[in-house]
């Protein structure tokens, strides 16, 4: 069998091609000022285009960060206390500023930072990026390539204070997909956006739903996901907001359709997946996840194919799991490069980002 | 921050109020360098007695940075000009009220200039918010009740709801973990409501939250909704008041709504009076703002809605008089009750029984006839 990880995947072989197939992927783009509104979830698609949620805008916007220098191999990054610097780069003080998510660009293995300046009704957007060095930089906004498209049901198509918070996004295979909870229905849609946007794109909706042990099907809202590829079926790993970790074939994954996941595992009460990441460790492949209340898990991925789909509540849960000790208040996780995962990890009051080896 | 050098270091106590009105004030007295100074104006940070040539190959900051905290921090972002003969840092944003800021610059023949500003606390903002309202109005909710709407009467500050928002039980205790703690948290555009949705997991029969835990609220018991007041609102002032909402829990509600159930009121032609649907039960108060339309012989009908009487009661008030002839409400079936049934489907649709699956008509349309 082989696995690898989409985003990573690409990433490798983008090195050299990066320049070349660059051309094909930000010809829509425009330059100027990205009228972001709000800065929520992020991903990193071909090319080093960087995708932004913003739930406040009702849209996936598409930045050029113009980041393709491919790292040395070997990096690391730890960066103590980046609440605290980041307030202070702001010139605000920590309790007053909100990191939404962060990412790492598999090419450079910069970190970008999407940040809330204010918690009020006045918060500014802001994307920051931190080199290997630990230097905390803005990427300006106001004259950036960029590309935008609209969620539907937007403001102007249902009543002003209905929103759709947006909680992942990821890049695969030419689409973006973004899963998001409505602040009014429950039934929220996993969005489908193909990339490169054009004036027509338009964002499908897919129906997702959870069957409950062959018996109960909700139209189950999808909290976090990752995807990745086994023997040349690209799948994504869903954690849906009741809990249960499903796997959806992409092909599935078409506008307008009804799809049920198949429930691989069930992580227990009170507990919410935060992120995913897929790795290869000696010639293993393991899922990485980091969760609210249950640390950081640790699920063999090599035979998850071959796991039955839980169909009956027993106490056994699919796939087994193992949780990892040394990695308590993870909050935000995302794969760095292929012996590293970064982290944002809670240390008392303050944050710290950086990169730990991957279990 | 070069530390080859022992700065000099000069402190003012800015002590004005409000911050906009910080001008000109001399930040740093002239000492060693007796003429060189830096002076904190209108929000940007200048060196006098200072003329600067070229920038440094390194660009301004390599001379001069503001540091806005305590601690190893990195200069603020900013920006650079020279005006007027002296060397101006900007800052990115406003420097927020009660910081101490740290502006160090390096002249290039002598000692490093260290100058400290404490910008003044902000006067604190009354407080004046409240919860306006938490919908469902109605204090028996089911057992499977999906969701709270907590509307606020001015804009709130994000990111500390899950800490702000508590459910007790009767005794007073704290139910642990109700509701699904989003980071992202689900307010509306004006950050004026807050969706708080229970843990779906333990609604949805057969998953395991539920089988370990049970529901967050059970059938024949009493329980709070408390929201604190020392959450802070989008100025940062804390509410006026907390706020309780005390309900009893009835056994689930798995009944899809059925529109056949609704009782129309037709309005009379020629009147202006509004339009009344009776729901025998509560539906969900923000999807009633925009899930039900009326039309007539000549098309969309434009007037304002209204509910009423704990959510069981939907009237729309037309623009104009309504003219004789039929007329039709047409609903959407993405409309729930409380606990999340869809018109036509419920919650969780049980697969085994074929009444409650899935509706595949989006819409659903009642007709009615204006009165005489």
């Amino acid at each position: 069998m082989r696995l690898s990880y989409s985003l990573s995947g690409l990433a490798a072989g983008l090195c050299c091609a990066a320049v070349l197939a660059f051309g094909a992927s930000s010809g829509s783009m425009q330059t100027g000022k990205a009228p972001l509104k709000s800065a929520g979830p992020m991903a990193f698609g071909p090319d080093g285009i960087l995708f932004v949620g913003d739930s406040q805008g009702a849209a996936i916007m598409a930045l050029d960060v113009s980041d393709r220098t491919p790292a040395r191999s070997g990096g690391s990054l730890e960066i103590k206390g980046v609440n605290d610097k980041v307030a202070a780069l702001l010139g605000t003080s920590a309790d007053q500023i909100l990191i939404q998510d962060v990412v790492v660009n598999p090419i450079s293995k910069n970190v970008y930072l999407s940040v809330s300046r204010g918690r009020g009704p006045d918060a500014v957007p802001m994307i920051l990026r931190a080199d290997a060095a630990g230097k905390i930089t803005e990427v300006s906004l106001e004259n950036i390539k960029h590309a935008s498209v609209s969620l539907p049901d937007g403001p102007a198509e249902a009543s002003r204070q209905r929103l759709e918070t947006i909680t992942s996004v990821k890049y695969v295979n030419g689409n973006v997909y973004v899963a998001g909870l409505s602040n009014e229905e429950f039934s929220s849609s996993l969005r489908s956006i193909p990339y490169p946007f054009t004036e027509a794109t338009k964002a499908a909706g897919i129906e997702i739903w959870h069957g409950s042990h062959g018996r109960f099907e909700t139209n189950a809202p999808v909290r976090t996901f990752v995807p990745y590829e086994i023997d040349h079926q690209t799948s994504i790993l869903a954690a849906y907001t009741c809990t249960p970790l499903v796997k959806i074939p992409v092909s599935d994954l078409k506008p307008g359709s009804k799809v049920k996941g198949t429930t691989i595992a069930e992580l227990g009460a009170g507990n919410r997946p935060l992120d995913m990441i897929v790795y290869t460790k000696d010639g293993k492949h393991f899922i990485l996840m980091a969760n609210s209340a249950r640390g950081v898990m640790k699920l063999p991925a090599d035979n998850l194919e071959t796991f039955q789909p839980i169909t009956r509540q027993t106490e056994i849960t699919g796939v087994p799991y193992e949780t990892i000790a040394s990695l308590k208040g993870v909050q935000q996780l995302d794969k760095f490069d292929d012996a590293n995962a970064l982290v944002l990890i809670a240390s008392g009051s303050s944050l710290d980002l950086r990169t730990v080896p991957l279990p | 921050m070069n530390t080859d050098k022992k700065p000099i270091r000069l402190s003012v106590f800015i002590r004005v109020h409000p911050w906009p009105l910080l001008l000109f004030l001399l930040a740093a007295l002239p000492c060693a360098a007796q003429q060189i100074a830096i002076r904190m104006e209108a929000g940007a940070f200048r060196i006098e007695g200072w003329q600067p040539a070229a920038p440094p190959a390194d660009g301004w900051p390599s001379l001069f940075q503001v540091f806005a905290g305590e601690g190893d921090v990195p200069a603020m972002l900013g920006s650079y000009s020279v005006d007027g003969g002296s060397l101006v840092f900007h800052p990115r944003f406003p420097v927020a009220p009660g910081m101490r800021v740290r502006a160090v610059f390096h002249p290039p023949e002598s000692a490093p200039i260290e100058a400290v500003f404490e910008v003044p606390k902000a006067a604190a903002p009354a407080a004046t918010t409240r919860v306006a309202h938490v919908y469902p109005s109605i204090n028996v909710l089911p057992e499977n009740q999906l969701k709270f709407y907590v509307y606020f009467s001015a804009p709130m500050s994000k990111g500390r709801a899950w800490q702000k928002i508590h459910l007790l039980d009767a005794a007073g205790a704290l139910v642990v973990l109700p509701f699904l703690e989003l980071d992202e948290e689900l307010w509306d555009r004006d950050s004026t409501r807050l969706t708080v949705l229970f843990d779906p997991g333990r609604i949805k029969r057969e998953v395991r939250p539920l089988k370990e835990i049970g529901p967050s609220i059970q059938a024949g018991k009493h329980y709070t909704l408390l929201i604190d007041r020392d959450w802070p609102d989008g100025r940062g002032a804390p509410l006026a008041q907390e706020f309780r909402k005390e309900f009893r829990v009835v056994p689930p509600d798995r009944t899809p709504p059925d529109t056949a159930t609704w009782r129309i009121a037709a309005p009379r032609a020629g009147s202006a009076g509004p339009l009344v649907i009776q729901f025998p039960k509560p539906m969900d108060y923000a999807l009633l703002q925009h899930l039900l339309e009326v039309a007539g012989p000549h098309g969309p009908v434009a007037g304002t809605i209204a509910v009423e009487r704990e959510e069981t009661e939907w009237r729309f008030t037309p623009r104009e008089p309504w003219k004789d002839g039929d007329y039709r409400v047409t609903v959407q079936t993405t409309l729930e009750d409380l606990a999340g049934n869809h018109i036509g489907r419920a919650f969780d649709v049980d697969t085994f029984d074929p009444i409650t699956k899935s509706l595949p008509r989006e819409t659903v349309s009642l007709p009615f006839r204006t009165r005489h």
